[in-house]
């Protein structure tokens, strides 16, 4: 995609691409909103639930479910909307130079973090909670979709439409070298 | 020679090395997610794999300490009454009287591994002991690797009580010990009729908690009366306390860990006064439990930010089926 301005010179990656991180997107939205809607609402119950590997409430409810006093279900929310943003088509046709990076660098952070809250749910609490699970798993699939997807715009030019066969020039075309005589 | 021109107009060539550069970063792209996974794939290895570090086995209470949490001053308790921020039992109405050889009966679910049940015991045993005696009581503390780690605190596990107003039935059913496949080694198995309590009455019904958090234990029922699901104080006050500087503190009034710990005894003495018909009166009619006994059926549950309805939940009529399985 070329252009004027702050854009910049990439093509755009395989068509499924932005179509699969749209919906990955909103679900992380909505499993985000659930869990914040359950840190704000449940109750920290003074109990042990059982001595299982999956249990929810000791991971929503331990230290380590809030950040720099955010809780991580709401720095999540916000990741998954701003994702849900960058996602658009629009937002992958986009000539802005800055989207691409950007969108980049998010999905970049987003993985980092998910692996520190993995970390932090199997060698800290020893307890695992499903839906923070799948929300790590839907970060982790948007991390590989647009880590590709921004690998494949960018560089080189967008090829031409099916059909078209790219030419490999082996040898310099040849300069009449004198006329004859 | 001539030329050979190609077609220009139909293709856009491609710089080899722009080609080769996007190529490129596709192969870091997916080396990142392989990355990762082998991240993650560490830390499950290193999850399963871990040496846990064993907590103590469950030995037998030092006697000054058993003497402190089993006389704690009643002026202390007076002095301290139904503390701040302390939960009171919650009511259970309508249940048929829980009784064992025509005493009362108090039945305890917990496990040696769980601070919340750590917790739990240091009241239990200084409320428990106004009414009788404890004999053979065990320390112990709850497992390393919960949150908040290795509360010290006694073990009902071996222990033996007896009293002349009321019948108390622990049952520890787990230790502090990892097992092999997971979770923490059997102690004790509960009765059937104590499992049917603990299943029927842990449950949202009756603790007004999510359904979520059925079985969860400590779990304390006063002879169908009163019920406790949870620890009555946050567990916090005891991390990293000795067990001798606990028992220590208990007859300070003024010590954080008697406001929390006193506070709870006086509550869960008034809950058992109520089942015992207010015997003994040297314990049920002075000092704070009178005050304590009016809390009992207003408070707000009996754990932390649940909203019990006041005046508790009845059993369904004519129940005869469990709830799901507890714990």
């Amino acid at each position: 995609m070329t252009g004027g301005g702050p854009r910049s010179a990439s093509r755009l990656p395989m068509s499924w691409l932005p179509v699969a991180s749209v919906p990955l997107s909103l679900a992380g939205v909505g499993v985000s909103t659930y869990l914040t809607l359950a840190h704000y609402t449940t109750a920290s119950i003074l109990a042990c639930h059982g001595t299982g590997l999956v249990d929810c409430a000791a991971v929503t409810t331990s230290p380590q479910s809030m950040v720099f006093g955010i809780p991580v279900a709401v720095l999540g929310l916000g990741w998954f909307v701003a994702m849900s943003v960058l996602s658009l088509p629009a937002a992958w046709r986009s000539s802005w130079a800055w989207v691409a990076p950007a969108r980049l660098a998010l999905v970049v952070g987003g993985m980092g973090f998910v692996l520190y809250l993995v970390y932090a749910e199997l060698l800290v609490l020893h307890h695992i909670c499903l839906w923070c699970t799948s929300v790590h798993a839907l970060t982790f699939v948007l991390f590989m979709l647009v880590a590709v997807g921004t690998a494949q715009s960018s560089q080189g030019l967008r090829p031409e439409p099916a059909g078209c066969q790219p030419v490999r020039q082996t040898r310099r075309p040849a300069r009449p070298s004198a006329r004859p005589r | 020679m001539a030329s050979a021109k190609p077609p220009a107009s139909t293709v856009k060539p491609v710089p080899r090395g722009a080609a080769a550069a996007r190529s490129r970063n596709v192969a870091l792209a997916w080396i990142a997610g392989v990355v990762v996974l082998a991240v993650v794939a560490a830390f499950v290895v290193v999850y399963l794999t871990r040496s846990t570090p064993k907590a103590t086995h469950t030995t037998g209470a030092p006697s000054d300490v058993v003497q402190a949490v089993t006389h704690v001053p009643p002026a202390t308790l007076a002095a301290v009454g139904s503390g701040n921020g302390v939960h009171a039992p919650s009511p259970i109405k309508g249940a048929p009287a829980l009784t064992q050889g025509g005493l009362p009966q108090v039945v305890y679910v917990g496990a040696e591994y769980c601070p919340y049940c750590a917790a739990e015991r240091w009241a239990m045993v200084v409320a428990l002991s106004r009414f009788g005696t404890f004999s053979n009581l065990g320390v112990t503390e709850s497992a390393t690797n919960d949150t908040p780690p290795a509360i010290q605190t006694f073990s009902f596990y071996g222990s033996r009580y007896s009293s002349p107003y009321l019948a108390f039935t622990p049952d520890e059913i787990q230790s502090n010990q990892p097992s092999a496949s997971g979770g923490y080694t059997t102690l004790q198995s509960p009765t059937p009729l104590e499992t049917k309590l603990w299943r029927t009455y842990d449950t949202s019904t009756y603790t007004g908690l999510p359904a979520a958090d059925d079985g969860s234990i400590p779990f304390v029922d006063f002879a169908n009366r009163y019920l406790v699901a949870g620890a009555s104080y946050p567990v916090t006050t005891l991390s990293g306390v000795t067990r001798a500087n606990v028992a220590g503190s208990l007859a300070d009034p003024s010590s954080p860990i008697a406001q929390q710990v006193d506070a709870a005894a006086n509550l869960i003495t008034a809950a058992l006064c109520e089942v015992t018909g207010n015997q003994p009166a040297s314990v049920c009619t002075t000092g704070a439990v009178p005050k304590a006994e009016s809390v009992l059926g207003t408070s707000a549950g009996s754990s932390g930010g649940s909203s019990t309805p006041a005046g508790g939940a009845s059993p369904p009529a004519g129940s005869s089926t469990l709830p799901g399985s507890g714990g």
